[in-house]
């Protein structure tokens, strides 16, 4: 039987120590080591039994307000943070820049201090240009927590696709494990992050897309490919869908969007869904229990055919709900990182 | 007195800014003179603005006196500045340019015409002028002339009025010449005034939406990538019109402005060789900065450098200190790899590259303090530059006389036809030469001074350098015998 959170107190239950966390901000996992990421996955742990409970909030980040500062058009990472927040009690304002004074002009900086002046403590962003985080993070007085930015890093979403890569794989381990993830990887921040947690995690990544679509990844892996860097594995590129997804364990689907046909990268959205569409008879190449994944929003029948998107294998929905508890980890430990942090290197 | 310390300690008040300078006696300090290539120990004597005496040290007296101390060189030339009058005064004036060239170490600067009007016709030439007399300020500015009027890339600028008004070439600087037929027409009738046209060498095709380097870094950091064969292509273009120009017009000549990679540069060597009048410059940033900076790296290039030529990992030897996207090292073009910047040093060394320009770009906090992929391009860089190259100096990388030439003689000789005429004196004093007006920087190579916004007296403080402690504190600068800058410090102990 299940038993409602307690009324008051913080997450004691967690097991999850808040001094193990140093990083006053999250922008990527480029700056997370392993022994961080496993403080996540376990503080994950927690906040999954937090919502199997009947009442699935806890008081954790009571009185602490999150603010939600969305550049880009998005409703599920945004709902998906929101939840995250409240679950664990904390004050939430949402903010849509379509009905801000952004509109009028105002300056990223400008809003960020206008923010923190309104007593934002923790800001969830997401922008459309790489490294605007940082920035914000470089006149915020709180903490950022990256909800996507450009081309450039999507944390949270990294850390919840390896969460759930755990969870289903048997063993809860990626080492050696085949990773395939085919899609737009050129202009996906999803796929960037993604790089630093599985090369950590040690899975056997392959990045696969039409050529167009992988301009530059190739000298990423290259430069990884001696294993140069602590932590980190190497990584794979290819153009050969079937290289990619033969005897994998994991295939993630990125969205192709229309404007790549427009900026002449694709010739069309058919030939793309000919080549490279994840459908039941190129998955017939991976091994027989390989999960399938989307970070979504899916184009069904593009990138992915609609009967893959909604099989036995497919772990998307599964992604959206260890979304929400992987956001309330971090904004846990964030929080609770604020008295540590002060003082120290912002990074 | 003794030239290690302060040029003028213990002597009389010295001449405000704009002042002719009375009496200046150097003693014992190290000379580089560019025009009779000599280096060596020397006194240097300037009276009523003039250089009275040089002489140079042998024996005893030279003794103790290195080129680590005190050094004394003509005063810098720089060919591509951008002093944002008219039209941008919240970024840079004439005033505040001239002062921080002063404080650079330079007496002549080129500015570019890509103002608020542009500098299309004599009168805006004639404004900027105007405030350089107003700014009290010795240093000379020259200007170019937009190659097309309104820098929009279709019709000629007034080309013919600009030369009789003393415009030393002509770019559409910011932006490439547009087109290829636009570029023969631009250099045959520049040819025809004996003056260069400068082209800012971008394929902007290929550049669109592009905001770093393509390669390791930018697909690390999912910056849209900028790449190299945008430079390549447009060499090699314009190398292709000049040889087809100067069948018409064997006057034609091509200046191409802060080259960066070594494709486009192997294009200009072998032009060069081809006997084909072009010359080129590099910047102090391709030189000494790097891709990787953007990431937080704060290395020099050279220590970026692998021994096979290629570049390290900043990743790998986590020497990611600094803060990510500094839009400071938003440039265009943009910051290149180690391997690039050592072919832009190698070019230096060789000749291919005939000078070191700055492309002064500053730039306001509005224009900066923005998101990466949205910030105004350039670096303030005017000041830092002597710094940058005494930094590849130390590191054993670059003579010290082939950077003082870079800054000197170098620039002169790229546009040696336009200052032929008369009616530019003070920019054909390059050398130490007794009874030329002082055109001369005073540094302190034994000495450092750190980059701060408070430092920079530039209204653009975009500098990546910001926080750097750099070698060789300018001490003085005289531009045409009159007193341009003078370190605060010197002569106070």
């Amino acid at each position: 039987m299940t038993t409602a959170a307690p009324a008051t107190g913080t997450l004691t239950a967690t097991g999850a120590k808040p001094g193990a966390w140093h990083h006053r901000h999250l922008i990527d996992v480029d700056v997370l080591t392993w022994s961080e990421i496993e403080l996540i996955m376990r503080t994950t742990d927690e906040m999954k039994g937090i919502l199997a409970r009947p009442i699935r909030k806890v008081p954790a980040l009571n009185g602490r307000r999150v603010t939600t500062l969305f550049y880009e058009a998005s409703t599920r990472t945004r709902v998906s943070f929101e939840t995250a927040a409240r679950n664990l009690s904390a004050d939430v304002v949402s903010i849509a820049t379509a009905t801000s004074s952004v509109t009028k002009g105002e300056s990223l900086v400008d809003t960020i201090r206008t923010l923190e002046a309104l007593g934002a403590e923790i800001l969830v962003m997401r922008h459309g240009i790489s490294g605007a985080p940082y920035l914000a993070a470089e006149v915020f007085g709180g903490h950022v927590l990256n909800g996507g930015d450009g081309w450039h890093a999507h944390p949270t979403q990294a850390l919840l696709d390896l969460y759930t890569m755990r969870e289903k794989l048997p063993g809860g381990d990626l080492r050696g494990r085949k990773v395939a993830i085919v899609g737009d990887i050129l202009h996906s921040r999803v796929a960037r992050s993604n790089i630093w947690s599985l090369t950590a995690a040690g899975a056997d990544l392959w990045l696969c897309g039409p050529a167009t679509l992988l301009r530059g990844m190739d000298r990423w892996a290259t430069a990884w490919s001696g294993g140069a860097v602590p932590g980190h594995g190497r990584f794979n590129v290819t153009t050969d869908i079937e290289t990619a997804l033969r005897d994998a364990d994991v295939v993630m689907g990125l969205r192709i969007q229309r404007e790549r046909m427009q900026a002449g990268l694709l010739p069309s959205m058919r030939e793309y869904a000919a080549r490279f569409q994840l459908n039941a008879k190129r998955l017939s190449l991976a091994k027989p229990e390989a999960i399938v994944m989307h970070p979504g929003p899916m184009n069904e029948g593009v990138e992915i055919a609609p009967d893959v998107a909604i099989s036995g294998r497919s772990v998307i929905t599964d992604q959206v709900a260890n979304g929400v508890a992987v956001r309330m980890a971090l904004l846990y430990l964030l929080a609770g990182a604020h008295e540590a942090a002060v003082g120290e290197p912002a990074r | 007195m003794s030239a290690t310390k302060g040029p003028r300690q213990g002597g009389p008040p010295g001449p405000a800014v704009g002042e002719k300078v009375g009496r200046l006696e150097l003693e014992k300090a190290w000379l580089v003179d560019p025009v009779s290539d000599r280096q060596g120990p020397g006194d240097i004597v300037v009276t009523g603005g003039v250089i009275e005496s040089v002489v140079w040290l042998e024996g005893d007296e030279a003794a103790g006196v290195t080129d680590r101390g005190v050094v004394v060189a003509p005063g810098f030339f720089d060919l591509h500045a951008h002093f944002r009058e008219p039209g941008f005064e919240d970024a840079e004036t004439v005033a505040s340019g001239s002062a921080a060239a002063a404080h650079g170490g330079y007496t002549t600067v080129a500015v570019m015409p890509n103002t608020q009007p542009a500098l299309d016709d004599p009168g805006v030439l004639a404004r900027i002028r105007a405030a350089a007399r107003a700014s009290g300020s010795p240093v000379e500015v020259l200007a170019f002339g937009a190659v097309s009027a309104g820098r929009a890339g279709e019709q000629l600028s007034a080309m013919g009025e600009l030369a009789d008004a003393g415009v030393i070439g002509y770019s559409d600087d910011g932006s490439p010449v547009k087109t290829s037929k636009l570029l023969r027409s631009a250099l045959l009738y520049a040819g025809m005034l004996g003056l260069p046209v400068v082209d800012h060498a971008e394929d902007a095709e290929l550049t669109s939406g592009a905001e770093a380097h393509e390669g390791y870094v930018a697909s690390v950091m999912g910056l849209a990538g900028w790449p190299v064969a945008a430079e390549v292509n447009a060499v090699s273009r314009d190398l292709a019109v000049l040889a087809d120009a100067l069948r018409d017009e064997p006057r034609s000549r091509l200046h191409l402005t802060h080259i960066s990679t070594a494709g486009a540069l192997d294009l200009v060597r072998r032009a060069k060789a081809a006997g084909l009048p072009v010359t080129c410059d590099v910047t102090p940033h391709h030189l000494a900065l790097t891709d990787e900076w953007i990431a937080g790296a704060r290395r020099w290039s050279w220590e970026a450098l692998a021994a096979d030529g290629t570049p390290r990992d900043p990743w790998a030897d986590a020497v990611l200190s600094g803060w990510p996207y500094n839009t400071s090292l938003r440039v265009n073009p943009p910051l290149g790899t180690a391997t690039d910047a050592a072919a832009c040093l190698a070019a230096l060394l060789d000749g291919t590259a005939d000078a070191v320009a700055t492309d002064h770009a500053p730039h306001t906090v509005v224009d900066k303090e923005v998101e990466f992929g949205r910030a105004a391009n350039g670096i303030s860089g005017i000041e830092t530059a002597l710094g940058v190259l005494l930094a590849l100096v130390d590191a054993g990388k670059l003579p010290l006389a082939r950077a003082v030439a870079a800054l000197t003689t170098g620039p002169a000789s790229v546009l040696a036809a336009a200052l032929g005429t008369a009616a530019l004196p003070a920019a054909r004093a390059r050398g130490l030469t007794e009874g030329a007006p002082a055109n001369l920087v005073v540094f302190d190579r034994g000495d450092t001074w750190k980059v701060t916004p408070e430092a920079l007296l530039s209204k653009g403080k975009n500098s990546p350098l910001l926080g750097r402690q750099l070698p060789g504190r300018v001490l003085l600068t005289i531009s045409a015998g009159r007193l341009a800058y003078e370190d605060p410090e010197a002569g106070d102990e």
